[in-house]
Order: structure tokens, then sequence, then C-alpha cells
């Protein structure tokens, strides 16, 4: 086991490595210039070319490709991302701004559709064909089928037009006031945590009724076992093993996939302040929320290979 | 010598008054100036940006102005309820000699900037050699509007003079700029560039905080200079984005308005939920969606292709379905149509793609790219910036109406960055939808990127008669002789189809009706001050 984490550790060095590089050379390929964007976008052309060739060096853009990298590989040991090209803020101040926000939502929309989805799922299964089967199956194709930044549209529509109420526009952190903490966060919560519900419960109702036809089930059923003990004994944790891995990638996509439904929302979040950084060229902070959400990516999905073994005890790291 | 007034009269300012500023708004004016202004409160609105930058002498964009100009002083302004009438600010008064050739300035006593100092005459000199003369480094987008200008002086810390290398019509109007936010002298001599970063303003509202994507604060200034303004405790904007977003802040009273625009549906909708708790104040704007016209690329080196495009246009069905979607409106030419400036209707309507009778303007149209050789039509690439209102939808229509003079375009829209590298730096395009705004009614400000070589003449085009026609009306005084000479540039530049406009912007400010005494102007960049303003009880 020690041995199979240190390797997977070390493995996350190149990991990150390779991400990294391949976001700072695309980052420096695609059209559109940094240097004019800070100069003023639409009216840049009107800056003298030795201006533009004084930013640049003062940037470090004049600088070779490798040395650029290098020098933000050295900066992110020390965790120092360097400065925002836009703000002029340290990125790692402008980071821990949103982060918050993300991970309580990550979070929370995780709880919920955990919550949700395993239980309706294997009832789902358990009772497939029925009544119960069908309901589920609909309103969780519903969920995948609908954009969640519509729902969330709907939502604050639905809220504005019968309550004349909508959510705060601004975020507040739980420990500062919990209550207009709820207010915000509830909607995008719900709203984000029924799509993922709805993809957990799908792969939740497959994986049960594959496992409900495996032969050592079959076996628990002539020995006379009840049905609560066939499903939370011997099915739920063998069929645990896609639904966590899918739990843990959707997690991880969460921190900073979430584009749309943050802006919906008017929630600050990393998703916005990805898509933010990248419409100004602002390329520390996209270089630093690729490292970011690239090793959420990772971290999370060695924790579900750890988790492997607990659901199924034949399973050994080497 | 004029003491304090303009001295370059606009022709008929009271008629372009009345037709700007819609009723109810003047009548809302009138009901205001009657009530006792309450004190307290934060005026809480939206908008959809967040600034490049706080430096406002180096940004363009409503996401500056609208956040940062509570926070500043500029030496003269537009008179919140009479645009485009220039009052002062932290000028109390004024003299132009007979010559036109120097302005002085008397700089109110008392003023103090937000740091304790006290704003001289030396703080406007170094605003003004920063926006004129910048130093290496150091952009200002708007310096091409002040080459008249050959010195500014500071004879003593009360007094600034601008002397002229030749006079200028719009000085006063430029000078009025609400961009041109007075700094104090001693930042900018540390750093040009501090101010993309930091405020330190004379303004009725104090900097309080700003993070990005999320929210912009003021706080009131207590040793403002006008005595017992403003009436606010702060202000606070709140940044999104997503218009939707914006629509559903108004109508939960999380917001109590937006300055730059919404869309007709979602401000008819708020109306019709809120009904006599949200005021709407609908005025035209001074910006203008149009089609610059690459005339450097073939085909459109050729001047019957550029016509035929401008004549496939129908611009009053166009007002009919995209005023309801989008605002754009109004069919004018080069300047504000119904302004001082616009050239009558009857004029207008000879020019190529003005005349009310489509059919006849289509028939000529397909004849015209016949006799330059495409009797079959022709395929053009219009490229777009990838923002849906109004640059898309204005696109959608003019593809559909090119279509039936055999004009296919192939939409290309383009991420902002991209847009301007390849429009505007580059030249890499045929056609672009090619948005102008500006924030007064000014010849100088509209005409200036029809010259030869100006960097904001997307259409890279050169014509001696318009390059001369500009300067001519740029150092005319007398308003009516100016304003037959930016008619006849205009007439050059539409008969040759150089450039192609398309419609005027209008905007729809939707506001609740416990914000009094803001009066919104034809533009979204000047009243933004928000002295005056104040909030009823609920």
């Amino acid at each position: 086991m020690r041995t199979y984490l240190a390797k997977r550790l070390l493995l996350i060095v190149p990991t990150l490595l390779g991400a990294a590089a391949l976001v700072f050379l695309i980052m420096r390929v695609i059209p559109g210039d940094v240097t004019l964007l800070i100069f003023g976008g639409d009216q840049a052309s009107q800056v003298d070319p030795k201006q533009l060739a004084a930013m640049r060096h003062r940037l470090g853009l004049d600088q070779p490709l490798w040395v650029q990298f290098a020098s933000w590989l050295w900066g992110v040991l020390r965790f120092d991302f360097g400065t925002s090209l836009w703000t002029g803020r340290p990125v790692i101040e402008e980071l821990l701004v949103r982060l918050p926000l993300s991970l309580e939502l990550a979070v929370l929309a995780t709880i919920v559709s955990v919550l949700l989805a395993i239980p309706f799922g294997m009832l789902a299964a358990v009772r497939q064909d029925s009544w119960v089967d069908y309901v589920i199956r609909v309103v969780s194709i519903g969920g995948l089928a609908i954009p969640s930044f519509w729902v969330g549209i709907l939502i604050i529509l639905l809220l504005v037009i019968f309550f004349g109420w909508g959510p705060p526009l601004e975020f507040t952190p739980p420990w500062i006031n919990p209550w207009a903490n709820v207010q915000q966060m509830i909607w995008p919560v719900l709203t984000v945590g029924y799509r993922y519900a709805a993809v957990t419960t799908r792969m939740t109702r497959s994986t049960v009724l594959e496992v409900m036809r495996e032969d050592y089930i079959r076996t628990a059923w002539a020995k006379g076992l009840r049905e609560r003990a066939i499903v939370f004994r011997h099915a739920m944790k063998n069929a645990m093993l896609p639904v966590v891995t899918l739990i843990g990638t959707e997690f991880a996509f969460l921190i900073g996939g979430l584009v749309v439904t943050e802006t919906v929302f008017t929630l600050n979040g990393v998703g916005r302040f990805v898509v933010d950084a990248v419409a100004h060229r602002d390329y520390p902070v996209v270089q630093a929320l690729v490292f970011l959400i690239a090793l959420s990516f990772v971290v999370v999905n060695l924790l579900i290979d750890l988790t492997y073994a607990w659901f199924d005890p034949r399973i050994r790291y080497r | 010598m004029t003491n304090g007034i303009q001295p370059h009269a606009k022709p008929f300012t009271a008629v372009a008054l009345a037709s700007l500023m819609i009723i109810t708004s003047v009548a809302a004016v009138e009901t205001w100036a009657a009530e006792t202004p309450r004190r307290g409160g934060v005026l809480l609105a939206v908008i959809g940006a967040d600034p490049p930058s706080l430096d406002s002498h180096q940004e363009s964009t409503f996401a500056n102005i609208q956040l940062v100009a509570p926070l500043y002083s500029t030496l003269l302004q537009y008179d919140p309820y009479s645009y485009p009438k220039i009052i002062g600010d932290a000028a109390t008064e004024w003299k132009i000699a007979p010559d036109g050739l120097t302005y002085t300035f008397k700089i109110r006593q008392g003023i103090r900037f937000h740091d304790g100092s006290p704003l001289t005459a030396a703080d406007v000199k170094a605003t003004y050699d920063k926006i004129i003369w910048p130093p290496a480094g150091v952009l200002s987008i708007r310096k091409a509007a002040y080459s008249e200008i050959e010195r500014v002086e500071v004879p003593d810390a009360a007094t600034v003079v601008f002397r002229l290398k030749f006079p200028s019509a719009s000085l006063l109007d430029n000078l009025a700029s609400p961009w041109n936010v007075i700094y104090p002298k001693k930042y900018l001599d540390k750093d040009p560039n501090y101010f993309k970063t930091n405020v330190v303003g004379s303004g009725p509202f104090k900097f309080k905080g700003y993070t990005r994507g999320s929210t912009f604060e003021g706080e009131r200034n207590p040793d403002y200079f006008v005595k017992d303004r403003p009436y606010l405790d702060g202000y606070k904007f709140f940044i999104s984005p997503e218009t939707s977003v914006r629509a559903s802040a108004i109508r939960s009273g999380r917001a109590y308005v937006e300055f730059r625009d919404l869309p007709g549906a979602d401000v008819d909708a708020i109306k019709k939920q809120l009904g006599d708790k949200v005021a709407v104040q609908e005025t035209p704007m001074t910006g203008q969606w149009g089609i610059a016209i690459n005339n450097t690329v073939k085909p459109f080196t050729d001047p019957r292709v550029r016509k035929a495009l401008t004549l496939g246009f129908d611009r009053y069905t166009a007002s009919r379905v995209l005023y309801p979607l989008t605002g754009l409106k109004y069919v004018g030419g080069l300047m504000r149509a119904g302004s001082d400036w616009a050239m009558p209707d009857a004029d207008l309507q000879k020019l190529p793609g003005f005349g009310k009778d489509i059919e006849k303007s289509r028939a000529e149209a397909r004849r015209l790219l016949a006799e330059a050789g495409y009797p079959n039509g022709l395929k053009v690439v219009l490229k777009n910036r990838n923002v849906k209102l109004p640059y898309q939808d204005f696109a959608v229509f003019l593809i559909q109406e090119w279509r039936k003079i055999g004009v296919e375009a192939e939409h290309r829209p383009l991420e902002t960055a991209a847009w301007f590298s390849d429009v505007q730096n580059t030249g890499s395009f045929e056609l672009s939808v090619a948005p102008t705004v500006e924030y007064a009614d000014d010849p100088d400000q509209f005409l200036g990127r029809y010259v030869t070589g100006s960097t904001q003449n997307w259409g890279r085009f050169s014509e001696p008669r318009v390059d001369d026609l500009f300067s001519r009306q740029a150092r005319t005084l007398d308003p009516h002789e100016r304003k037959r000479l930016v008619n006849e540039l205009e007439k050059i530049v539409l008969e040759n189809a150089y450039y192609m406009p398309g419609l005027w912007w209008t905007r729809k400010v939707v506001h609740w009706t416990k914000m009094r005494n803001y009066v919104a102007p034809p533009n979204h960049y000047t009243n933004q001050k928000l002295q005056d303003v104040w909030l009823a009880a609920d």
C-alpha cells in the first residue's frame, strides 16, 4: 500500500507538469495579445509599438518560451503563482477570494447528489420496471437532458415572478452570515445537485442491476436471505466502485467547470474566473487555475483509488 | 470674452434637448425637484462587465466609467439635467480669448482629494499632460482629441490655461469628457499607471472596495466640495455579464438600476410586474452599429460592390424588427439621427441605402453587382464580436437582407480579443460589424474615424476630401458653417460607401422610482457621478 501511494504521489508531478506545459503553450498560440488588451483593447492600435515592446519586456513576454515556463514553475514551487496581468494583484489572493465559494458549492452539490442518487438509484434497480423505476428514470433523464443553467434561470425567474424575491447577488461565506449564505447557495446547490444526482442515479441503477444478476446474489436469494440484507450487505458495496469514480470526477469538475451556473447565480467562483482570465489572456491566472484544477482531479482520483479497497477488500495495492 | 457659458453654442440645442429626453423623464425631474431629498441609503446597481482597468484615461467602456465616475472630479461636465449644456465641476468659471487660442479656467477652492491633499491647478495640468502627452508605457486613447492644444500652463494654484495652436470648435466638449477625471499629481509623478489599479479621487464618493467579477463599492465622501452632497451613504454595483440575471436583480429589488441598457422584453416584463414601483427612461443613444468595409481588399476596392451592400440593407424595416429586440432604432448617417448635426432626412434619403423604396434599391444593388462582375452575387465573410446584444442580432438581420441581392455572408463571431486583433489591428477581414459609441454628439468624436490613417478607420480608406473637411470643421467656430461641412463630409463617405451605417441605438434605463434625481442622458457615460441622486423611503 505504501509503495503504491508513493508511486501515485510521484506520478502527480509529471501529470501536473504536462497539464501546465500544455496550457502554457495553448495560451500563447491562440489569437490575441495580452499587451494589446492591457493597452485598452478596442483602442489598442493607437499604441506606439515601442510602448508595446516595453510592456512585453516588463511582463517577461519577450523571453524565450522555455525561460518563461521555467520561471513560472520556480514560482509555483514557492507557492508564488505570479501577479495577475489584469488586476495587478497576486494570483493567490485572487484565487483565495473565489476558492471557498467553489469548494462550498462542490461539496454541497456532492452531498445533495449522494443523498438523492444512491437511494433512488438502488430503489430503481431493485424495483426495475415498476412505476417507481419509471418515475425515477424520467426524473433522472430530465436532469441529464436539461442544462443546469437553464434550470437555474428558471428557478430565479419563478422566485422573482411568484414571490418577488431573488437570491442575494453577493457571496457571503457561511462563517460570516450563515443565513445569507444559505439564501444564496441553496439554489445553485439544488440546480447543480439535480444534474449531478441524475448522472449518479443512472450509474447507481445500472451497476446495481448488473450486480443483482451475479451468481453470488442468486446464491444469497437461494439461501433465503431477506431482500434488505441482499441489497445493502451484498450488492451495494460491489456496485459502488463505478459510482464512487463518477462522484469523484464530477466533484473535481465542479471546482472549475461551472461557468454558466456561476454566471446565472452571480457566484464569483473559479469557473467564471477561468473564462475571464482566458478572455483577457491573463496567463499567470490561467496557468494557476489550470494547475489547481488538474491538481484537484489528480488528488480526487487518488482518493477514489484508495477507497476502492474499502469497498472491495479483494483489491490489493502494490 | 465669455464667462462660464459655452462660446460655441450648438445650433439647435433647445430642439435637440426636447427630442432627447422622453416626456416621462422630464416630468420626473419636475416632480423630484419639488421633493425634499432624503439622506442615507446605498444605491444598489447592476452592471454587465468588469472594468479592464480603473484608469478612465486609458479605457473606453461603460464598465469603467460607471463604476469610477462617482469617485472623481472633472474640470467641466455635462449638466446632469440639461444635456448637452456644459457646466463647471472643478472649474468655477472660464474665459476664452477672442482669437479662440487661450482658455483660462479658475479652479474651485477647497476641493480635497480623498487622501486629504488639496486639488490645485497643478493636478489639473498633470492630468491633462498625461492625457495629451502620455509618457512612455502609458496609453491615452483620447489624446488625438486634444491635438489643437499646444501647452497647458499653471500661472497660479487656482488657474489653468490651455494654449491652442488653432481655434477648436470642440475643446469645451472634450474638456467636459467624463473620462478626463482629475488625478493627484504626486501619484502620477511616481507612477503614471498608478490609477489602473488604485483610486484617489475628489468626487462625491470614496473608493470602498472592488472584487473582480462580483462587486464595486463607494462610500460617501464627507468632505465633498459641494455642500450637503452626496445624499447617498454609498453605492454598490453588482457585476454580472448575464442579462437575465441583471433583469431579475431589478425585478426582485436586489438592485435599483441598470444604467446601460436592458432589452425591451425584459424592461416590459419588469414594468408589468412592478408597475409604478419602477420608471423607464428611454433615450436616444450617441451610438451606432454599422458595417466596416475593408476598402483595401477585393472586391471591396470597387465602389459598386460597396454601394450594393449598403443599398441591399432595408434600414426602415430593420428599425421596426430590431428595435424591440435590441434597441437599434433610428435611421441616420454618420451623426446621430435627431441631433443638431444630423443631415436632414430629405438629403439623407437621396444617398445610397437610405431611400424608402427598398425594391428600387435592391434592383440597383443587383445591377451594380452585375456591372462589377458578380451577376450571380458573391460570397463574403462578416466578422463579428461574439456578443449577442446588439452585435449578433444586427448581423443576423443584415445577412438575410443581403441574401435578397445575392450576397451570401458567412457570419463569423469571434471572441473579443481575436475580433479586435483581426478587424482593428491587422485588418484581416472583409466586412465586420462596427460599433461607434461616443459620450457626446460632437463631430470631432464621431468623424475622426473617417480620416486617413486614423486607428479608428477600420475600413482603411483614404479620401483627401474627407480629411480636408474634417480638419476644416474642427476649426470652424460658427455652428451653422460647421454643420454644413459636417454634412458635406458625411455625404462623401456615404455616397462612396466607404463605411456602411446601420442603425442608431436607443437605451432604456429602468430603475426603481425610489431612486430619485437621475436623468438618463443620451449615452451611458455622462451623468454618472451620482452626487444628486437620493433614495426615497420604501
